[in-house]
């Protein structure tokens, strides 16, 4: 009964997310050794600004391609491209928009 | 201007990205900004927006490499790896005077040092091209010192015979060949007077006396007859009575040489006039007049624009001279083929 109930809480976790970022992005990439975090500070090391962070990680989910990724060859040899996004466009910005906020620099450093 | 600065403010820039790298890889665990005493940063993305500051002055030109704001000397590194984001990190220290001071010491020193070595290199050149210039005034001036020396004794032989002759029982023919003789002696004697002033009388103290200038100038007027004669020259005179105070030898120096001139570059049958007032004489003349370009050079030393007529060029240079000793001025009116006019004033000091 108990594993039932787990199972089925485990399931509907992707349901229960609050938000696009959250349902769609963070289920892959809680597997992958590299957090979101590292990864959207390899953004910022080949991007440094807001329009050009979100337009490249924008470009990259829409075309994945290994030239163009800021991760690793290692990575990518271990771990592969992902796959193309099926978000829509709208859904795609606001979850790009809701990765900075979430890991922005700005108003961070003391 | 800003050499000193840029490469110490570049040390730090580079120690500051350092730091950045450091940061960049451990965010968001830590998240101290670097600081260091010796200068203040700042880190800006690729769209100029403030990621962090310590700047005093926020007032940031991306465009320029190293600047001076405000009292901060700012410069602006590109990163090429945007660690945390940044692509342009601002390092800002303090603005320093003392290397404005240091500046104008070197400014000034080296100025200095080196208008020395050019005025001394313009002196060694200047000596360098007037030196066979120099030789010869110097050689010239060594040649009369030592002719006149042996021309006094039979100059004066001869115008002390002629003064002896008689003349009463001389033929005309006669007469006339010893009136051409006494011209010839005085002119040899006035160029030797002229010479021995330039060269001997002129080292002589100054012996001033009250000069009678009326009686003077009818003086060296007859002594100059003989000689005005001979171009049947004649002399317009308007003298009142005025009296100087100053040596006699060089007076008359004066006066013989404006005379002397006046009769030289005279037309013949022309006239001389000599106007004599209170601080001021005139001489005149109806000659063959000085070029307009070469009045300021009338004055000097060897200088003569007549070869025709005889003599050293040393005339008018006495003249100077001597007006110049006693602060009297002398102007020159002369028009080519009209006349010459010289102007002697002179003030309370004779």
């Amino acid at each position: 009964m108990k594993t039932i109930v787990f199972l089925s809480l485990l399931l509907l976790q992707p349901l229960m997310a609050e938000n696009i970022y959250e349902r769609n992005c963070m289920p892959c990439h809680q597997d992958l050794p590299t957090s979101l975090q590292q990864m959207f500070k390899e953004y910022l090391l080949v991007y440094s600004g807001e329009q050009n962070v979100k337009a490249g990680i924008k470009h990259y989910l829409k075309y994945p391609n290994k030239s163009i990724s800021v991760m690793s060859e290692l990575f990518i040899d271990n771990f592969g491209i992902k796959k193309e996004s099926t978000l829509t466009p709208e859904e795609l910005d606001e979850a790009v928009n809701i990765y900075w906020e979430k890991f922005k620099v700005f108003n961070k450093l003391k | 201007m800003f050499s000193n600065q840029r490469a110490e403010l570049s040390k730090y820039a580079y120690i500051q990205t350092k730091r950045l790298k450091v940061l960049h890889y451990f965010f968001p665990e830590r998240t101290k900004y670097p600081r260091d005493p010796r200068f203040k940063s700042a880190i800006y993305d690729i769209e100029y927006k403030k990621i962090f500051s310590l700047l005093e002055n926020e007032h940031v030109h991306f465009d320029k490499e190293i600047y001076r704001t405000n009292g901060y000397i700012h410069f602006v590194k590109l990163l090429d790896t945007y660690y945390l984001g940044t692509k342009y990190l601002i390092i800002e220290v303090p603005e320093e005077h003392a290397w404005k001071s240091e500046a104008w010491k070197h400014i000034v020193g080296y100025g200095f040092f080196s208008f020395v070595l050019f005025m001394i290199f313009g002196l060694m050149l200047s000596r360098l091209f007037l030196k066979p210039m120099r030789d010869s005034i110097m050689l010239l001036d060594r040649f009369i010192k030592d002719t006149t020396h042996e021309l006094n004794t039979p100059l004066s032989a001869i115008l002390t015979n002629i003064e002896m002759m008689d003349t009463d029982v001389m033929m005309e023919k006669n007469k006339k060949k010893l009136n051409r003789i006494n011209i010839a002696a005085k002119t040899v004697s006035q160029l030797y007077r002229d010479l021995t002033y330039l060269t001997l009388e002129q080292e002589k103290k100054e012996n001033r006396v009250e000069i009678e200038l009326q009686g003077l100038i009818r003086d060296r007027i007859e002594y100059f007859t003989a000689l005005a004669n001979t171009k049947q020259l004649h002399f317009e005179l308007d003298l009142e009575n005025v009296i100087i105070y100053a040596d006699k030898q060089k007076i008359t120096r004066v006066i013989d040489n404006l005379i002397s001139n006046a009769i030289k570059y005279n037309v013949r049958g022309g006239t001389i006039g000599i106007r004599l007032r209170i601080g001021r004489l005139e001489v005149w003349d109806t000659g063959v007049g000085i070029n307009e370009e070469k009045i300021p050079f009338i004055f000097d030393r060897y200088m003569r624009f007549n070869q025709s007529e005889g003599g050293f060029g040393v005339g008018l240079s006495i003249v100077k001279k001597i007006l110049d000793e006693y602060g009297i001025k002398i102007e020159v009116d002369s028009k080519e083929g009209i006349g010459t006019q010289m102007i002697i004033t002179w003030g309370e000091q004779l």
